[in-house]
Parts: C-alpha cells; structure tokens; sequence
C-alpha cells in the first residue's frame, strides 16, 4: 500500500482535508475463491486498487492493473508516481495532481526481455531503475516525457524526439534513454537510490551489497555479508543504513564508508545440508542453566541465542571460511556440543570431499572465559577418529572431560589438560589430549552419554548398550539389545534409569534400569529427540507420529498439519504424564530449561514461574517454552524483559556497584544516546560530516544547520 | 561499541587460508636453560699432541686459559681461541696446572714427580719443587693464597708447599692410593680436599697438628675429580658413572647422586647461568664430562640434569671461565672443543656514555628551524607515552598472493601461485580449499605442462610425507588419470613422473621394513605388558 499524499507537502491545517487516498495491491481472494473449480491459472490474481482512507472504502471500479500475484508497489519518493513490476513490464502511474475518485490516469509502461523483479524511482529527476531477474540493472532516463510532462504543462520539443535519439529504449517506450548495467550474478532484490540521488544501492542473492554512482556506473562493493540480502533502508540521518539479510539479520551500516556498525540478528534459520548428512541430528545445543541455545547456522558459525530474552547473543566463527549464498555446501558442521555448566563448547565440522580427494572430520574444542558466552577455540583435533565421522560428543556433567563416538567403531575420552596440571605443574599450555580410547567389537559407536554423576559412560555400539567407566576405560556391563543401531542415551536425571532411541526401519523408544541392567518398557515410536532434566525424574520425548497413525487421524484432522507429538514420561511408568502436538517435528529438537527467578520476573502477573520449562525448537528454529507440570497448557509468551540492557549499559552495573547507584537521571540520558538514529546533542556537529558526495545539496544542509542551531539556543533557554 | 564490533566482526570479514596446524610439544624444545647452554658458538682446537688432561682458567681478564697435553702446557686466548704462549720445560707428561688467585704464577705438575712454578708472562719456571717419588697428578692453589700449593700424586702423599722456600711444610697422609684430584676450599685457605683411587675423599685442614684428615667420605669408585661448590658447605665427586653431592657441614652426609653418564665420568667444574646484573640471579650447576663423549649440565639446586651436549670423543677435561664467557671441554684425542658466548654490543658503549654524558649532547641537539626539513618531520616518531591513549589502527589482516587470488574466484592463478612458492603447507592448504569450492579437479584439468610439470615435482617431493599423503597420495592418482595424454607427450613430465615412482617405491620399502621392525616389536611388547 502506498499513500502519495502522505510524502508530498502537507497541506495547510485550516483548509478541509481533502481526501486521503491509497493505492493497494490486493490479493483477490474473493475471486479466487469462485473461480477455483474452473482451475485457470492465467486468471489474475492480485490487483491495484484506489482506497478512499478517509471514508475507508474502496473506490469502486477502479482498478489500476490486474496481475497474476499481488506485486509489491513502489512510489517516488516524491510522492509523484508509483509503480509495479510486471513481470518483463514496469507499469508507471502518475498521481494526479488533485486527487478526487474519478480522475483520469496517466501510465507508461516500460518493457523489458527479462523478468523484472524490483524498481526504485529516482528522489529528484524522472529517472526510474529496475532490476531483473538475470541481474541486470536497467535504467530509464527521463521516463514518461510524452505521457506525463504535458500533465505538468510543458510543451517542448522532447515531444518529438525520433527512436534512434532514445538508445536503449524498447518498443517505442515513453523514455529518453536506457541504460544496462550488469554487475549481478542472479536476481535483484534490493534496489535503492541514496536520498540525494547520486548513488544507486543494490544487492542479490550474492550478499553483495554494490553501490553504483549514478552518473559514471563505478562501482564500490560491500562484500561477504554472507547471505542474500531482502531490503535496504536509509534513515533520515544520511549516514545511517540498514540492509537487511535472509539469515534473519539486519545490519546497520555506517554510510559513507560502507562500514556494518551493528548487526541486529534473529534467530538463525536451519541449514541446508548436502544428501547423507541430513541424519546427524539438529545441530541444537541447549544450554540449560542459562536458557541459551547453539544453533549451527549457514556461514559455518554457532549461533547462541538467548530463548527468554529472544535475542542472539553471540556467534562463533567455527570454521574459518566465508560463506557465499547459493554455492553446494561442502563444510558442514555436524556436531554440536555445550558443557552442562555451557563454558564448553565441542563441535565437529566435516569438509566433504571432492571425487575422493581431501575429505577431512575436525573435532574443536571451545572455552569461553566467563558467562559472555564468547568463546575462544582451544584445541584442534584432525581426524579424531581416522576418517570415520563423528556420531556423538558428550561432556562430563562436573569435569573437564568429554566423549566422542565414532562410526569408525572407536570412542575417545579427551581430558583437558587443567585436570593434569594438578599432577604436572610444568605443563603450561591447555589444552584437550586423548585419554582413552575404546571400542567394542568394532561396531560402529552410535551414541555416548554420561551419568549425572559422571561415574558411567553409557556407549551404544549400534545396538548393544555397553557401560564403562570412564577413568580406567573398563568395561562394567553390557545391557540387551535393540532392533535397530540406537541413536541417542540420555540418563534420567539422577535415577538409575536409561533412554535409548533407535531409529531404522523399527524405530523404538526404550527405557533401560541400571538396577537391573534390564529393559523396563519400549515403544514402537520414532523419537527424535530425548530431553532429561538433571533434577527431575521425568524425561520428555519428541516422537514422529507414524505414517498410518497420520493418515488416520488427518480424516479426524486433529492432527491438522502437526506431524509429532511430546510426550512426558515418568520412567518408571510406560504411561506419559502429558502429551502435547507439534508441528514440523522433524529435525526439532527439545531441552529442560531451568528457570531462575529473575529471569521470567513479572511477565506474567499472578502467575507463580515454574522450576523448570520444556522448550522446543522445531526444525525452522520456531521455539515455544511452556511449564510442562502445568495442568492447562499454558503457553509461556515470554516477553522480553523490559528492563533488558546493552552490554554497554550492562558495565554501568558494575560501575554503580563498586561506586554506589549514580543519580537517576544520568542512567535515562544514556540509554537515550545509545540509540544510533537519535541525533547527538549537538548536530550542527554531524550535518557536515562525512564526504561531500554524499552530503545533501548545501542549500538543503544550510537551512537544517541553522534550525540545528535555533533549536539548541531554545533548549538552552528552557 | 568495541564488544559490538566484535560481534558482528565475522560479517564482511575475509579468512586467509590457514595450514593446518602442526600438533605443539607437550614440553617445550628449547628450556631456556638449554638454549643458554647452546648459546656458546663452537669452537674446535684441533691438533694438540695426545690427550687435555686438564684445563684451567685465569683468574683475571683477560683470562687466558691453561691446556696440559703431552710434554707440554699451551696457553690459548679466551676470546680467540689462539695459542698464546706454550711452556715446554717439562721432561715428561704435564698432569695438572693451576694459577695462582692473581693469576700472575703457573703451577704444573707432571709424571716425572716434578711441580714447577711459572711466570704467566715470562715463561721462566720460577720455582721447582721436588719431593713426589711418583708422577704428581694435582696441584693447586689455595684460595687467596699466595705462598702456598697443594699437590698430590701417585705416591699417596698429599704435599703442603712453601713455595718461595722450595719446601714441604706438610707431609699429609691416608690415602691408601693414587691420589688423582683435589679441590681447595672457596672460603678458607686452610682446608682442602683431595681424592684418590682408594674411593674415599679426604678433607684435610692443614691448621691439624697430626696431619690426619679431618674427614674422608666414600664415593664407592676410584674417584676422578672432586671440586668444591661456591658455598664451601657442599662437595661434588666424580668417580665411575656417577656424580655425587655431599654435605661437609652435615657430616659428609651423600645429598645426591647423579648417574646420567654411561662411562667413566672424568671431569667436573662449576658453571654458571644467568645474566650478571639481570633479574634471574646467577646460579651455578655442575659441568661434568665422561668417557663417553657427553657434557652435562646439572642443576644440584632442583637436583636435575638441565642441559646434555654430546662431543664426537671422549673427554677427558672441562672448565668455565670466571666471566661465564667461555667453557672449554678437553677430549683424549687432542682436541679442545671450545664455545664462546657472544658479546652484546650494547655492553660496552653504553659504559663509556656513561663518563661523556651531559655536556656532548647539550650541544649536539639543534634547534630547528623552519627552513630545515627535519622541522617538517619532527614528532612523527615519537613513541607513546605510558599515560597515552593510543589509538590503535585496526590491524590488517595479511594476504598473500594466492589469498587475493582465490578471494578474486581465480583459482588456477592462486594454484599456480602458491606451487611457485616455497611453503608446502601453502600448497596443501590452497589444495583443501579448492577442495572446499568443488574447483580442485578443474584447475589439474587446466594446467598447462609447465605448470603441470611444477605440480608434479611438488608431489614428487611431499606425497610421502605422512602430513600430506592422505590428500597428495588421492590427488595424484586424479592426476595421473587426467592428464596421461599431456605426460605420455612430454619428455620434462615423463621424468617428472620417473622420480615420482620413485620416491614413492622408496616410501613402500620404508613402510616394509617398518612392518617387520614392529612384527619383532609387537609380540616382545606383549610378554613385557603380561610381565607387569
């Protein structure tokens, strides 16, 4: 929707409003609707409509355009013309001059051999830029001199121009040249003119953002932002910017130099991963203490993301190699692990090879300093396990000692050598070593767990569990077999009772006593994931409804398009306590959070915070917390808290608790400085900043300088 | 705003590509002590008739130093390691030698029984004194003594001399054998000790009146060498394979026993590490040479051997400078394998700023003025100050050439470039990332011979290193498959190839044998771990 009064000078209040008019691009259900049995495709399907906001209605029967799906508009910044994209066509309105509900339009159209996918108009001359869906960026200059400059009243000779005095121009279209720049190696989708008009932005798929000027076609690039970029803002202060990314991020950048100032992320999205490693699990660590999650994100990195406060938190660069948007993916981070404590981190990466040559499996362990979560790369390891892949990595729950399973038929316990330095002073450096390493005859190791004490190590050799003790590297028992390889151990808690999941052909969800080293009770179900709280006795299973069950209950359609189900289970009882539905179950991935006081303060109020929350994250990294002992489902909306802090104001905490509270009001004017669009207290400082080609025309600055100054004299008064 | 920076600081960033790392020593190659040790450059001495039997250093700068070889006593520069002067006036072989503590008089000793005193400077044997019946094989100095020696031989008598008076003042008797060594005390004139074949050590204070040792200690082998430590307190033997420490003031109590030679150890003397005057305080440790060619350096504070050299003969004689600039090792075939430290330049000048400080520079410094150039350029190498808040520039991450060239997509280029270069691990890491981009195959495809001919002699050259093999070993069968038409053609590929099979038929033959050294290994292995 666009509304060109609304950027064009306000009229003066004492006239009567005129009518306030929008143009929308609608989707027309209603029609869609009735003519869906006739099943023709080529019928339109989105329209532009006139809408009388004043009145609130549309305004009937005028409808600019018709096309097959509701295109977005674009208007000049001017408030002067609009237009759309049409698949090879622009379609350009001008807006009348007096805006009543019958007037005549006037529209060009602008033809073009590809698909166009996205225009930008020029904020002063009648110049108009679209990109297509090849990369190309065309622009037409001085489009509509027939058609529309008359409407201005100007008769000149440009009327009569002949066709080889418009280069470029298509068809006898109404503009004086064309231009084509080819930078873009796949479609457009952000195109902006600077506010001055002498650069034009634009960015792809390639997460390139490319800056052109205008009037020369050179280029300045902003490479390696490392996912397709969606759309780009200016903000009224010249030298701020934003772009915004597919990987649900936004960058604010800096802009004379092209420099990121700040990224804004979201929730990273789930990762494409090439054919046969779709089976290495979610890629989701839980942090439980501090309700973080790790995710594994597209350009090789960790993501940490804080699930009460809905932000990211910090990221780590896992493998040292840029992302480019769009090649086959050929690193791919299999394995992620987090400490119970969340001050380690483990992952595995894998580099695929190419025809046989150069495959390589890297284990990594990290160490983050504090609760900063930042973490810092500790060990190296090539090839753990030969060249077999890694299945599983597990973290002592109180020591620095971890497990990894291979397929390759081995597991290694890896201790940091802080543990050894007890016993060797003269070891300097940490850093992980092999401790032990085991096997059991040579199957493929498929999962590893510890104990909550840490005193067993629970190893599944396909489909035999087997239990060692993690020092001496003895074998204490073997427990029975499942049907098919097991695919994940979870102790519960601190009860002597075991989970196996096993997936395959007969997938099972069992339940294993230590006390008698016998199964207790199985289901036939396909879990996907398992998630044990250190201190309660239940665990939760996130279970893939069956495919018969599936079809059964559609027809019921209680299961509209959720394809799982979490169950929570007592050990000891092969009856769940409670049972939710879930969408998109595949790939998700489930986690006890524990739950500190401070953290879901008053979101709620009258309502007392559980202990612990089920969080579940689905496999489009979608999460919902909810108290999983609460009688209604009771779906914890968690808020983020208000009295959420920047690291910046964060240190002023510690500050204020070395020197005492600073008075109040200091704390209020410095939250309102840290918002980078406000302007400083002085802005006759920064009108004049940054380079002159970027800098508004001066008679425009010249008048904005002087208000600046006006302004403050009035605040000094006050 | 830095943590920020930080945190977004992967976006927009580019990676140079980065080898593999290279697993890091559990302990570290070079202790700092070891690299002390090894910082004296060699130096060999060679063609000395027969075998140093001993060596000893001036106490003064510029501290020349005294080699007994044959008939005959060379005295050598410190600094250069040239022949100074040589005393000849010996009738048989020169056992033993010691300065006096002003370094002014030479006291030899030799298997005729004879101990002559020398002139340092004249050459002139000042004094001769006879009494020994047989071959004399100590003499020493008393510490700050200026009149009197100490010798001891093959009789078993241990002699006190006045040795302006060409006299024995003391007659010291015990030792059951040859005595072979002796050492006299750094803190007081009067006691010594002396060591003899019978395995004992004698502490002799010559105030006694009966001329019976004040205590005698047990080292269990005839013993070869005996010194006394700084402190005067403690006493280290050398006899067999052992070198012992033992407490004088607690009785000749053992305190340690070191036993880290393979042969008899034939030599001990005191050194030092550290800087003089620098923040580690000088401590000294224990040089003790053997038969069987091994310099060790042991620390009796921490009871550790921190430093071990091996000399391609067996020694026979070891000594440290007093400055610590020197150690000179003796060998029984006629060569002094000497090592010098390097002197820091800086020492010196800054010295002798010292006495023309001041007015020197007052008027070296000009005033500038306008109409020099330097005016235009003074301040711009001012460093920090310590309260500065320097602003750092934010560092530039370091390209080579085939990281502009990948960053640009020009993979073969960046291939190429990296082949020319020296570094294989540059070649191997640029090969895993054309990996990672799918391009690996297709720049093999599109080298030219020459540069064909360049990959191949690098395979040539690293596809049996194990680092490598796993990835060269995978990508030279490609290799061999895709380009066979280019190679049948080409005479330079053709030998290329030639010593490819080569060295990688060399590689399998080394592999066999390995397999046979642990098919003999393996099973010795399992009975040794069923023995435990």
């Amino acid at each position: 929707m666009v509304i060109p009064s609304l950027l064009g000078l306000p009229a003066d209040s004492n006239e009567k409003q005129p009518n306030l008019f929008a143009y929308v691009s609608l989707k027309d259900t209603r029609e869609t609707v009735s003519k869906k049995h006739k099943s023709k495709s080529e019928i339109p399907n989105g329209q532009i409509c006139k809408c009388n906001l004043t009145e609130s209605r549309l305004v009937g029967g005028v409808t600019l355009a018709e096309t097959k799906l509701p295109e977005p508009i674009t208007i000049s910044s001017s408030g002067k013309y609009f237009g759309i994209t049409k698949h090879q066509r622009l379609s350009i309105w001008k807006v009348p001059d007096t805006e009543t509900e019958r007037v005549v339009f006037r529209k060009i159209t602008l033809r073009h051999t590809k698909r166009m996918t996205v225009l930008a108009f020029h904020p002063i001359q009648r110049i108009v830029a679209a990109g297509d869906s090849t990369g190309r960026i065309l622009i037409w200059r001085g489009f509509g001199d027939k058609t529309f400059a008359s409407g201005e009243g100007l008769v000149s000779g440009k009327i009569m121009l002949n066709d080889e005095e418009k280069p470029g121009v298509r068809d006898n279209d109404d503009a004086g040249s064309c231009t084509t720049w080819h930078w873009h190696s796949s479609e457009v989708n952000v195109l902006f003119f600077s506010s001055d008009g002498a650069y034009l932005y634009s960015g792809g798929k390639e997460g390139v953002l490319v800056v052109w000027q205008l009037d020369t076609g050179k280029k300045k690039f902003l490479p390696r932002i490392g996912s397709p970029l969606l759309y780009y803002t200016v903000s009224p202060d010249p030298s701020l910017s934003s772009i915004s990314c597919a990987d649900n991020q936004i960058h604010l950048l800096k802009m004379p130099s092209l420099e990121i100032l700040k990224s804004i992320s979201g929730i990273k999205f789930s990762c494409s991963l090439p054919e046969g490693y779709e089976g290495f699990g979610s890629g989701v660590a839980f942090d439980h203490s501090s309700a973080l999650v790790a995710l594994r994100t597209d350009n090789y990195c960790v993501q940490f993301y804080s699930l009460f406060d809905d932000r990211g938190i910090s990221e780590v660069q896992v493998c040292e190699r840029n992302h480019q948007p769009g090649d086959d993916v050929t690193v791919v981070v299999t394995v992620v692990a987090l400490s119970q404590d969340g001050s380690m981190m483990s992952t595995v990466e894998v580099k695929l090879a190419e025809e046989g040559i150069g495959g390589l499996v890297c284990l990594k362990f990290w160490a983050s300093e504090s609760q900063n979560k930042k973490f810092t790369l500790s060990t190296i390891i090539y090839e753990p396990h030969r060249d077999a892949c890694i299945s599983a990595v597990a973290f002592h729950p109180t020591r620095r000692v971890a497990v990894s399973s291979s397929y390759g038929g081995d597991f290694k316990v890896w201790v940091c050598n802080d543990e050894l330095e007890q016993k060797d002073v003269m070891l300097q450096s940490s850093g992980w070593t092999c401790h032990v390493v085991g096997s059991y005859k040579k199957k493929a190791i498929t999962a590893a767990a510890f104990s909550a004490d840490g005193s067993i190590l629970a190893i599944a050799a396909e489909t035999v569990i087997t239990l060692w003790d993690p020092d001496k590297n003895v074998l204490l028992a073997v427990i029975g077999e499942t049907l098919t390889p097991i695919v994940m151990l979870s102790f519960v808690g601190k009860s002597e009772y075991l989970v196996a999941a096993s997936w395959g052909s007969k997938p099972q969800l069992s339940v294993w006593t230590m006390s008698k080293l016998s199964v207790s009770w199985s289901y036939m179900l396909h879990v996907e994931a398992v998630a044990c709280a250190a201190d309660l006795s239940s665990f939760a299973a996130l279970a893939l409804l069956p495919e018969s069950s599936k079809c059964q209950e559609s027809i019921g359609t209680t299961f509209q398009g959720r394809d799982g189900v979490i169950l929570l289970f007592n050990p000891t009882d092969p009856v769940p306590v409670a049972t939710w539905s879930a969408r998109k179950a595949k790939g998700g991935a489930l986690s006890f959070l524990q739950v500190s006081r401070s953290s879901v303060e008053e979101n709620i109020s009258g309502w007392k915070p559980p202990q612990t929350l089920l969080a579940y994250m689905n496999s489009d990294h979608e999460y919902v917390l909810f108290d999983p002992n609460g009688e209604e489902i009771h779906e914890l909306n968690v808020i983020p808290r208000k009295d959420l802090v920047d690291p910046e104001e964060r240190r002023q905490f510690g500050y204020a608790s070395i020197y005492g509270e600073l008075p109040e009001f200091e704390l209020k004017r410095d939250q309102m400085s840290w918002v980078p669009s406000v302007p400083s207290e002085k802005p006759w400082e920064t009108i004049f900043s940054g380079s002159s080609h970027n800098l508004p025309p001066l008679t425009k600055l010249c008048s904005a300088f002087l208000e600046s100054l006006l302004e403050k004299r009035t605040a000094v008064v006050e | 705003m830095a943590e920020d920076l930080q945190l977004q600081s992967h976006v927009g960033k580019s990676f140079p590509i980065k080898p593999k790392l290279k697993p890091k020593a559990r302990t570290l190659l070079q202790t700092p002590e070891s690299k002390y040790w090894s910082s004296f450059k060699p130096h060999q001495i060679p063609n000395l008739v027969s075998s140093i039997q001993s060596l000893d250093f001036s106490p003064n700068p510029p501290h020349l130093f005294a080699a007994a070889h044959s008939a005959s006593l060379t005295l050598f520069s410190s600094k250069t390691f040239t022949q100074h002067s040589v005393i000849n006036s010996f009738k048989d072989v020169v056992t033993c030698s010691s300065f006096r503590s002003d370094g002014s008089l030479l006291a030899a000793s030799d298997v005729s029984g004879l101990v002559q005193v020398f002139d340092v400077k004249t050459r002139t044997p000042l004094r001769r004194l006879r009494s020994h019946a047989r071959p004399v094989r100590f003499v020493k100095y008393p510490f700050l003594d200026k009149l009197h020696l100490m010798s001891g031989g093959d009789d078993g008598v241990v002699k006190y001399w006045d040795v302006a008076g060409e006299s024995v003042l003391s007659n010291l008797l015990g030792h059951k054998d040859y005595v072979r060594c002796g050492d006299c005390s750094p803190v007081n004139a009067e006691m010594f000790v002396t060591g003899s074949y019978d395995h004992t050590v004698k502490l002799w204070d010559v105030r006694v009146e009966n001329s019976r040792s004040v205590m005698e200690v047990n080292h269990g082998k005839p013993i070869e060498d005996v010194m006394f430590l700084p402190s005067g307190g403690l006493l280290a033997t050398a006899g067999g394979n052992s070198v012992k420490i033992w407490d004088l003031i607690g009785g000749g109590k053992m305190v340690y026993s070191m036993e880290n030679h393979n042969k008899t150890v034939t030599s001990i003397c005191t050194g030092r590490v550290g800087k003089e005057g620098g923040d580690e305080a000088m401590q000294y440790r224990i040089l003790s040479v053997a038969l069987d060619g091994y310099m060790k350096v042991f620390d009796y504070g921490k009871m550790k051997v921190t430093h071990s050299m091996r000399f391609p003969a067996p020694l026979m004689s070891v000594a440290f400078s007093p400055d610590c600039m020197t150690r000179v090792v003796g060998s029984s075939n006629g060569i002094i394998f000497a090592g010098r430290k390097k002197k820091k330049e800086n020492d010196e000048p800054v010295v002798r700023n010292f006495w023309s400080l001041g007015r020197v520079e007052e008027h070296r410094k000009p005033t500038l003025r306008p109409s020099y150039y330097r005016y235009f350029q003074r301040g711009q190498s001012e460093k920090p100050k310590e309260w500065d808040y320097v602003v750092a520039r934010p560092k530039k991450v370091k390209l080579g050439e085939h990281d502009k060239l990948l960053k640009k997509f020009r993979h073969k280029e960046a291939f190429v470039s990296v082949l020319n270069g020296k570094n294989p691990e540059n070649v191997v890491a640029v090969m895993e990332e054309l990996v990672c981009r799918r391009k690996l195959l297709k720049c093999v495809s599109n080298l030219d011979n020459e540069e064909l001919g360049l990959l191949l002699g690098f395979m040539q050259k690293y596809s049996t290193a194990p680092r490598y093999s796993g990835l060269l070993m995978g990508l030279m069968k490609k290799v061999l498959e895709t380009r066979a038409e280019d190679i049948k053609s080409s005479d330079a590929l053709k030998g290329h190839i030639r010593n490819l099979k080569r060295s990688v038929e060399e590689e399998i033959r080394i592999q066999q044998s390995l397999q046979e050294i642990q098919g003999i290994i393996s099973p010795l292995l399992r009975i040794a771990g069923r023995g435990i």
